[in-house]
């Protein structure tokens, strides 16, 4: 028991501390000099960070995006045709793959020689250099983030399907419903609880774990048109003569991330009473 | 339960056909599995084979991409690398968190409460935040660039969920016959050994998957810890290599399936564990 918690607390909770003593300093990671909020408020006026929260924000198309594609292949799963088993493995399978491997395969397909040009080739169309326009490049990352996600949360749905008590869809079937209807009046209500907690996840998740798919699609650019805040932490930490700055904006991103963790929590609550 | 209602949906779609569904399933999976194909089968050829025709098969079949990243960029020994810290950050967790496990589960633990709180609040940290204080501190006990301040991490970060995990877990073995090897006169590590180890077999089996495929894909930290280009490990390395390599897809294909390989074929062979760490993740 004890090791455990020790390991946990030194190099977790301790480290959280840390980056706020660190965010409130001016540092090269050897001297610390004690600056209050300097930090805080010179990010504040920082255009590039306004930009780039703003290319957070334009991740967030990825979100319904995911969530649509995820449900439409949990309701075609829940119909369990024969081999849907089979179907469930691999619709896991990107989830076991590397960030790196996802985002590396994708950056490749839409590489000037890569498969979707070459594609395009066959048309007669001349090779697209999708990475060097900040809008396609931003495009890319969507679809390997919706592609590396659905199927997972596809599974998560399916589970919330399953809750549903058959007895409802029988009764509905025999009142002379439709499946659309059924999909719309009965399924959809049902899941709702689960649709929630899938969207909350993903917005987290589009707001602190995009590092990798950045790191090895694009690493940020052109200029910062596809940096994350994630990625301007590391970009802050390891290429910056003051690593203050940097954890100060992984402070206001923990605070961010704290506040949409409570608003899931609230939410799950409020649909355990209902 | 499960039985009922796949009766269930099976009449209430009878009369319709399965086969349109069965067909937009089939479509789903081809847009995962072609693009791993096209991997595969362009790792398989020289590139100026793959320019000619990248949508046929090999005109000349080899394994040349493969050869090269051994030889000239290191890629077997960044796979060893990777290896070698997935199997021993694995095997710490499965020490720690099956300890932390049974206490939580089944011993009257002072401040279980808090304990628990701390690891639950704490598997919701992003990744992004320890960068910094974690790079500072391992830099003040020199552990930056070896593998213990790695492997430490590895462990940090995934002994939450480890422990959390088994807790559950070690909940259902049942306190009869834990008391009866007590009473028997069995000691705590043989309990641990003979009884909980056996019975939670499962349980730890699913983590220890889980585990190694979380510190064989991981990236952010195994970019910063280990700065040494000799001693990479694998995803890193292969990072380095797409970015260098624009040019020559068929090589950086190879290093792609390299890479994936490894948890391709954990999937393969034990997606019934996978499978069962994900019902976790459901109900967290």
């Amino acid at each position: 028991m004890l090791p455990a918690f020790l390991v946990v607390v030194g190099f977790m909770a301790f480290p959280v501390a840390f980056a706020v003593f660190i965010s409130f300093t001016r540092t090269n990671g050897l001297r610390y000099e004690w600056r209050w909020f300097d930090n805080y408020i010179a990010l504040l006026n920082d255009p590039i960070v306004a930009q780039v929260f703003l290319n957070n924000l334009t991740f967030l198309i990825s979100v319904p995006l995911v969530i649509f594609a995820a449900l439409i292949v949990s309701v075609l799963l829940f119909e369990r045709v024969r081999g849907w088993k089979y179907f469930r493995v691999i619709f896991f399978l990107p989830n076991v793959l590397s960030v790196a491997v996802i985002g590396i395969m994708f950056r490749n397909a839409f590489g000037y020689y890569g498969g979707v040009n070459q594609a395009l080739g066959l048309f007669g169309i001349e090779p697209i250099q999708f990475f060097t326009n900040g809008t396609t490049a931003i495009a890319i990352i969507i679809l390997a983030l919706v592609w590396a996600g659905f199927g997972y949360q596809s599974l998560l749905l399916l589970a919330g399907l399953t809750a549903i008590n058959p007895a409802v869809f029988e009764a509905a079937a025999i009142d002379g419903a439709g499946w659309w209807k059924r999909l719309w009046y009965i399924t959809l209500p049902n899941i709702r609880r689960v649709l929630g907690f899938v969207f909350i996840i993903n917005v987290i998740y589009t707001f602190s774990s995009l590092f990798g798919f950045i790191y090895v699609m694009t690493a940020g650019g052109p200029g910062f048109d596809t940096t994350t805040i994630d990625y301007l932490v590391y970009l802050r930490a390891f290429s910056s003569t003051n690593l203050g700055s940097g954890a100060a904006l992984a402070v206001i991103l923990f605070l961010f991330i704290g506040i949409l963790t409570l608003i899931q929590n609230r939410v799950f609550k409020l649909g355990e009473e209902d | 339960m499960a039985e009922e209602d796949v009766v269930v949906s099976k009449r209430i779609s009878a009369g319709r056909g399965q086969v349109p569904i069965f067909i937009a399933l089939l479509v789903v999976a081809a847009t995962i599995i072609y693009p791993l194909y096209f991997v595969i089968i362009t790792s398989l050829r020289p590139n100026s084979d793959y320019l000619q025709n990248p949508f046929g098969l090999p005109g000349v079949w080899t394994f040349e991409n493969y050869v090269n990243l051994a030889n000239t960029y290191g890629i077997g020994q960044a796979f060893l690398n990777s290896l070698f810290v997935g199997t021993i950050s694995v095997s710490i967790i499965l020490v720690l968190a099956s300890l932390a496990g049974y206490a939580l589960a089944k011993l009257p633990v002072p401040g279980q409460k808090y304990i628990t709180a701390t690891f639950v609040s704490v598997m919701l940290l992003p990744g992004p935040v320890l960068i910094i204080p974690i790079y500072l501190m391992l830099a003040r006990l020199e552990l930056v660039g070896s593998y213990a301040g790695l492997i430490l991490v590895y462990v940090a970060t995934g002994l939450p969920f480890a422990t959390f995990f088994l807790t559950l877990s070690f909940r259902g073995i049942p306190d009869e016959v834990i008391e009866a090897a007590r009473i028997d006169g069995a000691g705590f590590f043989r309990i641990m050994w003979s009884i909980i180890a056996p019975m939670g077999s499962s349980g730890l089996a699913t983590l220890a998957v889980l585990q190694f495929l979380g510190a064989w894909n991981e990236l952010i930290f195994a970019v910063i810890l280990i700065p040494e280009e000799s001693m990479r490990l694998l995803t890193p390395q292969l990072a380095s290599i797409g970015e260098r390599f624009l040019t020559d897809q068929p090589l950086v294909s190879a290093g792609l399936f390299i890479t994936a390989s490894v948890p391709l074929i954990l999937l393969a062979f034990a997606s019934k564990y996978i499978m069962q760490g994900l019902q976790v993740g459901v109900s967290r």
